[in-house]
C-alpha cells in the first residue's frame, strides 16, 4: 500500500511540530546557556567545577538516555507528565550544554589586550560586555551556534522514542500502516533536509558576510 | 547498602552484557565508518566532477537528516528486498553510513588545512604524486583529524543508544527493560549513564594520548 496525499499532509504537519520543538528548545537553551557561561569564568573554583561537571554529564550521555531518565524521573516525582514537556526540558538541557561551550569558546577567542584596553579607557564592566565583548562574541560564535541549531532539529527526532509525536514518529506510524518504507522515509528525509540545510546555508552566508567585514578571528 | 548489593547481583551481569554490546557496536561501527569515510574522501578527491558531486550530495543528505532515518530505512526497508539481517547489523550499517559522511568531511577539513606550497615543494623535490600523498599529505590529514575523529567517536558511541528503537539490547534498551521489569522509576537509567560517561571519558583520554603521541606538529 502506498502512502497517500493525506499522509503527506500529516507528515508536513509533523515536520512543523519538529521545527517548533527545536525552536522552543533553542530559545530556552540559549537563555540557560547565557546563565551557564559566566560560571565557566567565575572566580570561584566550585562554580567552574560545577560547570564542567554539567557539560561533561550532559554531553557524555546520549540524548535518548537523558530523555528516558527525565521522562521517567519527572513522572515519578510529579505524576504523569506530558512527553512534550519532558521533550522540551531534555532538548533544552542538551542544547544549553552545547551553546554554553560555544559561547565559552567565543569569550576565549577575545584577546586579553582587548579587555585591558577597555579597562584603561575607563569603561565600566557592564559597558565592556555590552558594547565590546558582546558584539564580538556574537560574531565569533554565530557559525557554531547555527551548527548546534541544526543539531537541535536532528535531536528532536530522538524524542519520538518517548512518544513525542513529531516527524520521525509520524513517519514510523505511516510506515507501520502502509509498509511504504522508501517513499515515507524519503519524504521525511527531504523535510528534515529542508529544515537543516536552510539553517546551514544561513550560517555559511552569515559567516562569509561577517568575515568580509574583518571579523574573522585572526584579523583582530 | 544491602539492597544495592542484591540489585547488583541480580542485574550486574545484564548491564555488563549490554555495555559489551554498546562498546562492540560502537568500536566495530567506528572502524567501518573510518574505512567508508576514507573511501568517500578519496572518491571526492580524485574522482571526476560527477563522482565528487554525488559524494557531496550523499554527505549533505546524511549530515542534514537524523540518524534514526537510515536506521529505519535499513531495518524496515531491507526486509522488503528480501535482505533479512539481525537488528544489530541493520543498526550498525546505518551508523556506518551516517558517520562515514561525517568522517569524510573531517578528512576533507584536514586536507584543506594543509598549505598549498607543499605541492610546489614536493614537485621541486621530484616526488611522484602518489609518494607525495602517501608520505607528506596523508600523515598530516590524519594528525589534523585526530580531535575531530575523537569527537565523532563519542557521537557514534552515544548514537548506538538509538538502536534501542529497533530492539537491539544495548545499554539504553537494557535499562528501559529493567525499569519496566523492576518498577524502579529511573535508577536503571542512572546506572547506564555512568557506563556511558565512563566510556566517553576513556575515549577522551585516548584522543589526548593519540594527540600527544604526535607532538611533532
Amino acid at each position: 500500500m502506498a502512502m497517500t496525499l493525506s499522509d503527506l499532509w500529516v507528515m508536513t504537519q509533523a515536520a512543523s511540530l519538529s521545527l517548533l520543538l527545536a525552536l522552543a528548545s533553542i530559545a530556552l537553551g540559549t537563555a540557560l546557556a547565557l546563565l551557564l557561561t559566566p560560571l565557566a569564568f567565575a572566580p570561584w573554583a566550585i562554580a567552574r567545577m560545577l560547570y564542567r561537571l554539567f557539560i561533561f554529564v550532559v554531553r557524555g550521555t546520549p540524548v535518548l538516555l537523558l530523555a528516558l531518565l527525565i521522562f521517567y524521573a519527572l513522572a515519578a516525582f510529579w505524576g504523569r507528565i506530558s512527553p512534550y514537556t519532558a521533550g522540551v526540558i531534555v532538548l533544552t538541557l542538551y542544547l544549553a550544554a552545547l551553546f554554553a561551550e560555544v559561547f565559552r569558546g567565543g569569550v576565549l577567542a577575545i584577546p586579553r589586550p582587548l579587555w585591558d584596553c577597555c579597562k584603561s579607557l575607563g569603561l565600566p564592566r557592564l559597558s565592556i560586555l555590552r558594547r565590546v565583548v558582546g558584539p564580538l562574541v556574537a560574531r565569533y560564535t554565530l557559525p557554531p551556534y547555527l551548527n548546534v541549531c541544526v543539531m537541535a532539529v536532528k535531536a528532536s527526532s530522538v524524542l519520538s522514542i518517548i512518544s513525542v509525536w513529531e516527524l520521525t514518529l509520524a513517519s514510523r506510524e505511516i510506515i507501520e500502516r502502509t509498509l511504504d518504507v522508501y517513499r515515507v522515509l524519503a519524504v521525511a528525509a527531504i523535510l528534515y533536509f529542508l529544515m537543516c540545510f536552510a539553517i546551514d546555508r544561513l550560517g555559511r552566508r552569515l559567516e562569509i558576510r561577517l568575515a568580509a567585514r574583518g571579523f574573522a578571528g585572526e584579523r583582530l | 547498602m544491602g539492597q544495592y548489593r542484591a540489585w547488583l547481583e541480580a542485574y550486574g551481569t545484564a548491564y555488563l552484557e549490554a555495555a559489551a554490546w554498546t562498546l562492540s557496536l560502537a568500536v566495530l561501527s567506528f572502524i567501518a565508518a573510518l574505512i567508508w569515510g576514507a573511501v568517500l574522501f578519496f572518491l571526492r578527491l580524485s574522482g571526476g566532477t560527477w563522482v565528487a558531486r554525488s559524494v557531496d550530495a550523499y554527505v549533505q543528505v546524511l549530515r542534514n537528516t537524523p540518524v534514526l532515518l537510515p536506521i529505519y530505512l535499513i531495518y524496515f526497508g531491507f526486509p522488503l528486498l528480501g535482505v533479512l539481517w539481525p537488528a544489530a547489523v541493520c543498526g550498525g550499517v546505518a551508523l556506518v553510513l551516517q558517520n562515514g559522511a561525517y568522517i569524510c568531511e573531517i578528512f576533507r577539513g584536514g586536507y584543506k588545512a594543509i598549505e598549498w606550497v607543499q605541492h610546489d615543494a614536493a614537485k621541486s623535490l621530484g616526488l611522484l604524486p602518489w609518494t607525495h600523498f602517501r608520505k607528506v599529505t596523508l600523515p598530516q590529514i590524519l594528525v589534523h583529524s585526530i580531535p575531530a575523529l575523537g569527537n565523532q567517536a563519542v557521537l557514534l558511541l552515544k548514537d548506538t543508544s538509538l538502536l534501542s528503537a529497533i530492539t537491539v539490547i544495548e545499554l539504553t534498551m537494557q535499562s528501559k527493560v529493567l525499569t519496566e521489569r523492576t518498577g524502579t522509576a529511573y535508577a536503571p537509567f542512572l546506572v547506564a549513564a555512568v557506563f556511558y560517561l565512563a566510556m566517553v571519558w576513556a575515549l577522551e583520554v585516548l584522543t589526548q594520548l593519540a594527540l600527544r603521541s604526535v607532538r611533532w606538529r
